[in-house]
Order: structure tokens, then C-alpha cells, then sequence
């Protein structure tokens, strides 16, 4: 099988493609969407949205959700906020400039087109999310409020105290309550999505499992919408919720949607630091803090004074020295390596030397304990919580900590992945982010292909595409199920020596020290070979308690980490073949005197697009060229 | 962590295999505790010797971990999240406890939440009583300008206040009436407040709580153990907000049976 | 849709308990009005008896007065019960935690204990109407106009130790009923503002005080003044 690779982008200006596009677009009358049916796997900002959008058009909607209600979504535990290009503070911003930004931030390795469509259509959701009751913030004339954030010098962050992923997920949410009380959403709670069914080439349904009663369940639609969020839990230690897995992409990938960039991995700055190896996850703490803390390290090695007694030309202000002028607001992907070099060179604080300090010092004596509160205080409070220490007092301790992936199934223009009718939507997939996301910018792509992508790119797929009359008792439902089953069988009856999480935590061992924020060739093979390892163990001594018609929650997890263990090899598998440096990805052999990374345009600008050709071969690495037409491509400089 | 900090302690936990069958307080001993673990990694501990000895694992709620999800839910020492201030269950560390403690851990109880196994209860009711009316009616692609309309900071913070809410049912579970009043108070009070909530505000009110008294949940008499136990420190304010909208509904709204025919 | 919203309002959970705050508001004010009357024992048996005499004397205004508090007794504890019953079951029955610790921040003494205080109230309200308004009959004449010394009646009542102890302890009781009641009544009716509420509770303690206070004093008062 040869994988068409066309990103179908529209041709004339990037200004106008979206609207050339949408005016393309086949049409279906609202009398004849009510015959359609479409799954959406998942309720984050993406499929929430996508389901709610979708059921308002007319179509007939079948969502599933892992937790045991829509609301749970892990886009919920987004703190900072959301970009958009509304240049309500008249600071320079533009949707020009939105999408200069993000295709920069993400050293130029997504599609130009892409992402000029998601910065035209940022505002839109401000104004979307304001009429669904988001309480944004405020300023006292009743106009929303602003703040900045990594990787860019205007401020257009939009947000809600440090929840603003959770505001923007119940608006979305309620907008689904709205249409399953409508019947045109039917909602599966506590669904795992199991694999993908495909009749003649195309998406036609899924599998999923009941998690209550472990059944297996088959639900047939004329579209299917992969809204599943990121594979950031393959490193077992990830700020991503525990549930976060990346089993339905990747049941998709073996079912032909290719993967693409699987090595682009966010790691981010902020995050609290490893505290024992019992640690299940790792919290994050809003980049925004970045926007008043100072970061810092001693500039002597074993420096075991209390920070407070360290005076400030003892200190080293790395960030502001060596980004004068962004930084303690340098990207995501500079901040996080640069924290890692200060620890590799010894000069890392708290009980395991790998953490840095954030400190609001002068934020304080600058602007009053009360202002820093009213800004940060729910943050202080969560972080106080976790450590014991109380950062009005004495500095933060962070340290970097995996976060997001920009990898993920490869897309066109119109979301739809290699197979067609199924469309990736969200984090699930690799559109819009390149080598590394901005902050704020993953609410702002989830809701833009939800809300205002998917409704058009979908109605031209179905009205478009010949669909054959399927059902649930067709073949290709049963041999779907029927593998399913048998994988579930093998995984109850091996009754070995190790827990699930045990090889979990063996698999983020590798990941994190071949794979995470620093890459080299011999530990990328090193992994490769440790997870192969790791993976045939795993099939043979894994110990997954109890039978299957049950709530059995290691069963769920071992699903999971059986694909964590394929998946984990292709992502060093892509960061080998990735002889470059580019955003979240560093290798160590491509850099810069300095220490930052070295693109190499002339051989990688594209994207890598993976295709999955059998259990026991290797996959194909495709390319997908990517095209710069209105931006020049140049050297990220944050300095 | 040196060893000389660590904890052991005693653990009373409700097993309950399913819904049809009776539960039972069991107990565990859990040793090696480090102070700075979080009281859902130390039953991660627990479960994993429990896996070793070939035992079925304690099932309970978890997601994010970081207090932001709702979906984690217990009962700690009496007390739902157990009790300490705007703290959810995945927030509690065992810094919080001292060597040689017994806790007990139960599910959150009420008669609307039915127990699913061990820790895990079935909160969909929420999900039910949000379906009845806790949104606005905006479909996509309707929405102006996000600052045509104007909200005074004091009443966008206000609504905010509300909006915080994670749906996790501590309130249902420590009221001693197992009523959802703050829950949905909460929703109706953010939506109350904020303008693009008002066209359909009555409407909302009266079909949330004649939902609410439909499923099984109890009446507000106003111990305002819900308040005390919120992880997001919702106040019951927002329940007497709810109560004053609901009155003003049931005796101003009023729809008359039109025909929507037209040429 | 009108008449089903305010049909549905008798039914709801909000509509009951708001029924439940205005007759427990309106019993509040009742109390105080007998108190006041009560007071009058302090100025002796002629003042409190014409007192007495006025309000029976009324005619059909008192008996309308009667009927209507029975009703909003009726409707206060009627509707408080069927509560209460749902309340039971909704928490999951009786046995609910194995332990339930309240936080020390929401539940008070005052307000777990409202159905408790609440049925002592009612067989307090029983015996106190067969053991003083339809207690022993004295008559006695008060400047010329003959009435019912009901002065002695009240004064006999509490000369029994048992009686005041008794009595003291209802007044006990409704000052924990209404010191919970007062400001719930204003929370169900969706009277609680952050810039207000707490004055609001405050006076509630404040009524609880000085009428349970009151009452009980005078029950003191008059057992140790003897007939």
C-alpha cells in the first residue's frame, strides 16, 4: 500500500486560502446531515467542541470518553491560557503576526497554511468561548484582560485566573450537555477506544471497551474524528493526566494513518521537580509565572546556602543573560535545555540537583505581596501544597518536564489522516505546532479544528465520498473485536513476575534519558534496543491481575503501555533518522557553538510521516516537503 | 528521602466488588511511606504489593492528578478530599499524617452517586443535571465581538468564582443531606451573572432543579458542610443566588404555546 | 408553562424549603409578639390578665389569628418532616460512613440538631397549650369586668419544678431551633449577600439569645416568685 501524502492545500494567497477553501467545499443540506453518523473519540477542547459543532449542524454524533464524564478531559488541567490575535491591547498583533510567531516558535517545521488558518481563526473562538459564559478575565472597564507568554513580544494570551483550560472545556462541554439533550449526541462514558474499524479502505467504526463491564463494544458511523489527545504518558513521568494514553492514534497508525514527527516532544520549563521514584506524575506550574519570576541558579557548584542568602551577584539570571530580549520569556524548548545545561553543569539545586529556582523576589517588592497574589495566588497555593515550601517566602523549585507532543497522525489541510474518513483532530495530530508549541497555542488549535475546521472539512468528505451501507455485524467489526479479544486473553494469561507500571516506569527511563531533551545517536540506539528488549519481556512476564469481565484497571493500563512500547521505539526511531536539530528536539550532534540548535533546512524541512508496514518490519519513513512561500526561513533567535 | 522520615501506616479501606454485592472495611498496612508523597501514590504502593500477593487492585477515581479534573473522590478520615482546605484527594500529601496514623478511605455516598466498585461511584447524575439547562444556548459561529459586551470586573470575578467548580461531588458527599445544591447553584449562578446567560436564565433554573429533585438528590438546609469541603472553595452564596433566580422564575417566566409556521 | 412552574414550585426542593423559611420567619415573629405579651407578668396579675381578656375578646379576628398559625405550623412541620425523610434517604440511609467527621467549618451542633429541637418544640407546643390555655380555669374579676385568671394558671404551672426545668429547656431548644432557622430562612430565600449575610446570621443568634433567653427567664422568674 503507497500512502498519498498531498497536504491538499489550497492555492492562491495565504490570506485567502480558508475562504477559497470553505467556498470549495461541498455542501450537505440540513434535511440530509441528520442521515449522517459520526464518531468522535474524545471530549477535550477538540472532539468537545467537534461533537457539540457538529450535532448543532445536523449531524447525528456518537462521543466517547475515557473519564466518566466529557468534563474530565485533560485539556481541563490547561492553567495559562489562550492565544489569540485580537490586538485588543494595540501592541503590534495581527493575524500575520500570530502566525509568524507560531510557525517560528516552532522552527519552521509546520505547514505554512495550517497554521495562517488557525491564527485567522483564533479570534473567533475568543468571541465563541465569551458567548458560551467563559468568565475570562476582566479589566475594571469591563473589556477583557491580556497577558503575555513564552515566545512572543505582544500580549495576546487571553485567559481565566489560572484555569483557563478548564473554563474553556466546560464551555465546550456544555455546549455537548446542550445536544445530548437534544439526542443529537449520544455520550459513551468510561469507553476506551480499542481499534479502528475500516471497510473497504475507509474509516467506518470502532471498537472500544466498556471499562465498567470490560465488554467489548462495536459502534459503526460514516465518519470517524480522533480527538485523543497526545502520547506525552509514553515517558511514564509526564504532566499529563494518568488516563492520557495514545493507544487509539496508534491503533489507527497500524491501521494505515501515518504518523508523522513522532520524535517532536514539548518538554516544558516549569514544572515541579521528581521528588521519588514512587512519583506517578509531575504537576506543572503555568508558564505565565515566567511573566514576574526570575529564573536562577548559584553560579558556584554545591552552593548549599538558603537561596535567600545567596546574593544577587552570586546568582546567574542565565535565561536573562544569555536572551536579553525575551528572556525569562524564551520559548518553551530554549528554557527547558538551557535549565538542563545548568544542571549538567552541577550547578542545579534542591536535594537531587536537578531543579532551578523561579523567583518572585522582585516581583514582590515590586509590585506588593498583593498584587503577586491576585495574579498568582492559586498557583502559590497548588505548589505550596505539593512541596511544603511556600514560594512568597522562598524561590520556587522547577524543573523541565514532558508536557505536550506536537507529533502525532499525519493530516491534510482538511484534518483527514491517510485513511480516509478518519480525521485527526487536536493534539492527536501534527498539524499546526512544528517542532515546538508556544504557550497558549493548544487550546487555540483544539477549538479551532473543532469548532470552526472540522465542520466544514467534514461536510466536503461526506458529501464527496461514496459511503457503502455498513454495520456493526459486518466482518470487518468482527475481526476488529475478535483481535481485540485475543490481545486481552494473552495480556490476562501471561500472570508473571512484573507489574504494568514496573515496565512502565522502565519504558519512561529510556525515553527520558535517550529520548527527552537531549538527543544523541548512540543513546537513541541504546533505546531503540532497550525498548525492543523491554517490549518482548513485557509479553512475557507481565503480571495483569484479576479476569476481564470486570473493572479491571491494570488491564486498562497494560493495553496501554503495550502500545507505549511500540510507540516509544518509533519516536527514537524518528529522532535517529532527524539529523538535525529543530525546537523541542535536540540533537547533540547538531548544534551551534553556543549550545542552541542547529537546523539543517537543506535535508529536513519536512515532515517525517512514518507508515506502519506489519508487526514484525520496519515502517516506512515518508516526507512530507514543507513549503515556505511567505515566511523566509532564518535562524530562531530569542536573543 | 532517608528512611528515618518514613511512615508506616494503618489503612481501612472499603472494598465493594460491584454494585450487587455488600462491602466491607478492609485493612491494609502500608509501610515506607515518604512524607512527600501524595496520599494517591501511596495507595499506587499499596496496589502494587497488592498485585504481587495476586490481589484484586483497590479501584478508585483518578485522572490529572492535579487537582483540576473533578475525578478523583474520596472519603478520607470522615472527610470528603479529607478535608483540608480547597484541597482535592490527589493534593493530599502524607506529609499531612503522622507515623503510626489509621486512616479510614471510603467512597463518596449519597444515594444519587450508586458505588461502582471499591472507591469508584457512578457521578453521572451531574452530568444529567448540567443536560437539563447548564449552558447558554450559543451555537457556534453566532458569537460577536468577545468585548461588545461589557462585564464589570467584580462580576466576571464573581462568576469565575462559581465557574471554578470540578463537578467532583465532595459537596453532595459531605452534605449531610446529599444534596446538590452547590453544584448546581454554581452553574446557575455563573450563567445568572454574566449577561450572555440572562435570556435563558429562568428557563435554566426551573428545569436544573426540578432535574435536580428528580434524581435522588436530597434538600439544602443550609449546614454549608458543601462550602467547608470544596475544593475550589465555592461559596453557598451562589445556592442563595440560585434560590433567589429560581423564585423569580417561577413567578415571572411564562411561554405561551406559539405556532412557528411561515410563508 | 406558568401554572406548571408554580404547581412544580410546591413540589421542588427550592419552593418547599423557601414555604419552610417564610412560616419559620413568620413563627419568629409570633414568638416575639408572645413574649412581649408574656413580659407583662413582670407588671403583676391585673395587667397581664387584661392583656389576656383583650385577645380573647377579639372575636373572629383572634379565631382567624388561631387558625392561621395552626397553618403555618401545620405547613412549617409538615413539609419539614417530608424533608427531613428525603434527606434520609438521599444521604444513603442511616449507616452512611463508617466515619463522617465534619469539618468544623459548615455543619454546626445547630444545624444537625433542627429535626431534634424541632420535635421537642412540637410536643413542648401540645402539652403547652393543654397545660396553659387549656389549663385550670380561675376566674377573677379585674376592674369590674370578670375574666379568666390566667396570671394564676401560669403561675401554678411553673410552681412544679419538673414544669419550669421543662419549660426552660424547650426555650433552650428554640433558641437552637431559630439560631440555625433564622439565617438559613434568609439563605433559602436567596437573601444571603457576601456585604450582608453575616449581620443577618448574627441577628439570628441575637433573636435566639433574647427569645429563648426571655422565655426561659420568665418560667425562672416565676418559679422562684412562687403563687
Amino acid at each position: 500500500m503507497t500512502i498519498n501524502l498531498d497536504p491538499k492545500i489550497p492555492a492562491g494567497d495565504l490570506s485567502y486560502k480558508w475562504d477559497k477553501h470553505k467556498f470549495d467545499s461541498k455542501l450537505i443540506n440540513p434535511a440530509n446531515k441528520r442521515k449522517f453518523t459520526v464518531i468522535v473519540v474524545g471530549t477535550g477542547l477538540a472532539g468537545g467542541s467537534a461533537a457539540a459543532t457538529l450535532a448543532e449542524l445536523g449531524y447525528n454524533v456518537l462521543s466517547f470518553c475515557i473519564q466518566d464524564s466529557p468534563r474530565r478531559a485533560h485539556s481541563i488541567a490547561a492553567q495559562g491560557g489562550i492565544n489569540a490575535a485580537k490586538n485588543y491591547p494595540n501592541d503590534g498583533d495581527s493575524v500575520k503576526r500570530l502566525f509568524y510567531d507560531t510557525i517560528k516558535g516552532g522552527d519552521y517545521r509546520a505547514r505554512e497554511a495550517n497554521v495562517y488558518r488557525l491564527a485567522q481563526v483564533s479570534n473567533n473562538i475568543i468571541d465563541q468561548m465569551v458567548s458560551q459564559g467563559v468568565p475570562f478575565a476582566r479589566e475594571y472597564g469591563g473589556y477583557l484582560d491580556n497577558r503575555s507568554f513564552g515566545g512572543s513580544q505582544v500580549s495576546r494570551t487571553f485567559y481565566a485566573r489560572g484555569q483557563t483550560g478548564q473554563q474553556l472545556l466546560l464551555g465546550a462541554y456544555s455546549g455537548m450537555m446542550k445536544m445530548v439533550a437534544k439526542g443529537k449526541i449520544k455520550m459513551f462514558n468510561r469507553r476506551e477506544m480499542m481499534d479502528l474499524v475500516t471497510v473497504n479502505g475507509k474509516a467506518r467504526g470502532i471498537i472500544v471497551r466498556n471499562l465498567i463491564t470490560g465488554e467489548l463494544e462495536r459502534y459503526a458511523a460514516d465518519a470517524v474524528l480522533l480527538c485523543t489527545g497526545g502520547y506525552g504518558n509514553v515517558f511514564y513521568l509526564s504532566t499529563n493526566a494518568k488516563a492520557s494514553n495514545a493507544s487509539a492514534a496508534w491503533r489507527c497508525y497500524k491501521k494505515g494513518a501515518a504518523f508523522a514527527n513522532p520524535c517532536f516532544t514539548q518538554i516544558h520549563p516549569t514544572c515541579i521537580p521528581v521528588h521519588g521514584d514512587y512519583q506517578s506524575k509531575l504537576t506543572l506550574m503555568s508558564e505565565s509565572l515566567r511573566n514576574d519570576g526570575r529564573v536562577w541558579v548559584p553560579k558556584k557548584k554545591d552552593d548549599n546556602r538558603k537561596p535567600a542568602e545567596i546574593p544577587d551577584e552570586e546568582r546567574d539570571y542565565y535565561l536573562e543573560r544569555i536572551y536579553p530580549s525575551f528572556g525569562n520569556l524564551a520559548p518553551r524548548d530554549v528554557s527547558s535545555r538551557q535549565a538542563k545545561f545548568r544542571c549538567d553543569d552541577g550547578v542545579g539545586v534542591g536535594p537531587t540537583k536537578q531543579a532551578v529556582y523561579l523567583d518572585f523576589r522582585d516581583a514582590i517588592k515590586r509590585d506588593g505581596k498583593d498584587t503577586v497574589a491576585g495574579k498568582y495566588g492559586n498557583l502559590f497555593e497548588m505548589y505550596e501544597r505539593i512541596t511544603g515550601d511556600d514560594p512568597y517566602k522562598t524561590p520556587m523549585m522547577i524543573y523541565p518536564a514532558v508536557h505536550y507532543t506536537m507529533g502525532g497522525l499525519w493530516v491534510d489541510y482538511n484534518l483527514m489522516s491517510t485513511v480516509p474518513g478518519l480525521h485527526v483532530l487536536g493534539e492527536a495530530n501534527f498539524s499546526d505546532h512544528g517542532a515546538n508549541r508556544l504557550g497558549a497555542s493548544a487550546l487555540m488549535q483544539g477549538l479551532a479544528d473543532g469548532y470552526f475546521v472540522i465542520p466544514y472539512t467534514l461536510g466536503h468528505y461526506l458529501a464527496s465520498t461514496p459511503l457503502e451501507k455498513v454495520t456493526i455485524e459486518d466482518n470487518a467489526f468482527k475481526d476488529a473485536e475478535q483481535a481485540v479479544k485475543l490481545q486481552t486473553s494473552k495480556l490476562l494469561g501471561i500472570k508473571g513476575k512484573r507489574t504494568v507500571d514496573q515496565f512502565h516506569k522502565a519504558l519512561g527511563h529510556y525515553m527520558w534519558d535517550y529520548v527527552g531533551m537531549s538527543r544523541n545517536e548512540t543513546g537513541l540506539k541504546k533505546a531503540i534496543n532497550g525498548i525492543r528488549k523491554l517490549r518482548e519481556e513485557f509479553w512475557q512476564d507481565v503480571n495483569v491481575p484479576g479476569e476481564t469481565g470486570d473493572f479491571n484497571l491494570e488491564l486498562h493500563k497494560a493495553t496501554r503501555v503495550a502500545d507505549f512500547l511500540e510507540l516509544g521505539e518509533l519516536m527514537a526511531l524518528d529522532a535517529l533518522e532527524r539529523k538535525e536539530s529543530c525546537g523541542g528536539h535536540f540533537r547533540e550532534e547538531y548544534q551551534t557553538e553556543d549550545n542552541e540548535a542547529k537546523r539543517d533546512d537543506e535535508n529536513f524541512a519536512h515532515a517525517a510521516v512514518w507508515e506502519f508496514t506489519g508487526q514484525n518490519s520496519s515502517p516506512i519513513r515518508h516526507k512530507e516537503e514543507l513549503i515556505f512561500e511567505n515566511l523566509k526561513l532564518a535562524t530562531r533567535s530569542y536573543k | 528521602m532517608s528512611a528515618a522520615n518514613t511512615m508506616t501506616l494503618n489503612l481501612k479501606i472499603w472494598r465493594q466488588k460491584n454494585p450487587q454485592t455488600e462491602g466491607k472495611l478492609v485493612d491494609y498496612r502500608v509501610e515506607n511511606v515518604s512524607p512527600d508523597m501524595s496520599f494517591l501514590e501511596m495507595i499506587d504502593v499499596l496496589n502494587e504489593q497488592l498485585i504481587h500477593k495476586g490481589e484484586d487492585v483497590i479501584a478508585f477515581d483518578h485522572d490529572c492528578r492535579e487537582g483540576i479534573c473533578g475525578m478523583c473522590s474520596m472519603m478520607i478520615d470522615g472527610k470528603a478530599h479529607g478535608g483540608f482546605k480547597n484541597t482535592t484527594t490527589c493534593q493530599v500529601h502524607m506529609r499531612m499524617y503522622k507515623n503510626g496514623d489509621t486512616i479510614v478511605v471510603e467512597p463518596f455516598r449519597a444515594n444519587a452517586f450508586p458505588i461502582i466498585k471499591d472507591l469508584t461511584v457512578d457521578r453521572s447524575a451531574f452530568d444529567k443535571i448540567i443536560m437539563a439547562g447548564g449552558y447558554i444556548t450559543a451555537n457556534t459561529g453566532n458569537a460577536q465581538d468577545g468585548n461588545a459586551v461589557l462585564i464589570p470586573k467584580p462580576i466576571a470575578d464573581e462568576a469565575m468564582d462559581a465557574a471554578a467548580c470540578i463537578g467532583c461531588g465532595a459537596c453532595v458527599a459531605s452534605c449531610p443531606n446529599g444534596s446538590a445544591m452547590l453544584f448546581m447553584g454554581a452553574k446557575i449562578s455563573q450563567l445568572a451573572l454574566l449577561p450572555q446567560g440572562t435570556p435563558e436564565s429562568a428557563k435554566r433554573t426551573l428545569n436544573m432543579v426540578h432535574t435536580h429533585d428528580t434524581l435522588g438528590f436530597g434538600n439544602c438546609t443550609t449546614h454549608a458542610e458543601c462550602e467547608a469541603t470544596c475544593p475550589k472553595g465555592i461559596s453557598i452564596e451562589h445556592i442563595a443566588r440560585m434560590n433567589r433566580e429560581y423564585t423569580k422564575a417561577t413567578f415571572t417566566y411564562y411561554e405561551k404555546n406559539r405556532s412557528e409556521g411561515g410563508a | 408553562m406558568m401554572t406548571s412552574a408554580v404547581n412544580h414550585y410546591f413540589c421542588s426542593s427550592i419552593g418547599r424549603k423557601q414555604l419552610v423559611a417564610v412560616t419559620g420567619l413568620l413563627l419568629c415573629g409570633f414568638l416575639i409578639s408572645h413574649l412581649l405579651g408574656n413580659l407583662l407578668l413582670l407588671a403583676g396579675p391585673d395587667v397581664f390578665n387584661i392583656y389576656a381578656h383583650k385577645l380573647v375578646s377579639m372575636g373572629p379576628l383572634i379565631y382567624l389569628a388561631e387558625v392561621g398559625l395552626t397553618g403555618i405550623f401545620l405547613v412549617h412541620l409538615g413539609l419539614a418532616i417530608k424533608l427531613n425523610i428525603e434527606n434520609l434517604k438521599a444521604r444513603g440511609g442511616k449507616q452512611r460512613y463508617y466515619k463522617k467527621t465534619n469539618t468544623g467549618h459548615g455543619t454546626t451542633f445547630m444545624s444537625q440538631t433542627m429535626p431534634l429541637t424541632g420535635l421537642v418544640l412540637l410536643v413542648f407546643i401540645i402539652l403547652h397549650l393543654l397545660n396553659l390555655k387549656f389549663g385550670s380555669y380561675y376566674p377573677t374579676t379585674v376592674a369590674g369586668v370578670e375574666m379568666r385568671d390566667l396570671y394564676r394558671t401560669t403561675m401554678e404551672y411553673f410552681q412544679n419544678i419538673g414544669n419550669a426545668i421543662w419549660y426552660s429547656f424547650a426555650m433552650v431548644c428554640a433558641a437552637i431551633h431559630t439560631a440555625h432557622g433564622f439565617g438559613s430562612a434568609f439563605q433559602s430565600l436567596g437573601l444571603n449577600h457576601g456585604k450582608y449575610f453575616k449581620h443577618v446570621k448574627r441577628l439570628g443568634y441575637l433573636y435566639a439569645v433574647l427569645v429563648g433567653g426571655g422565655f426561659a427567664f420568665l418560667s425562672i422568674w416565676a418559679h422562684m416568685k412562687g403563687v
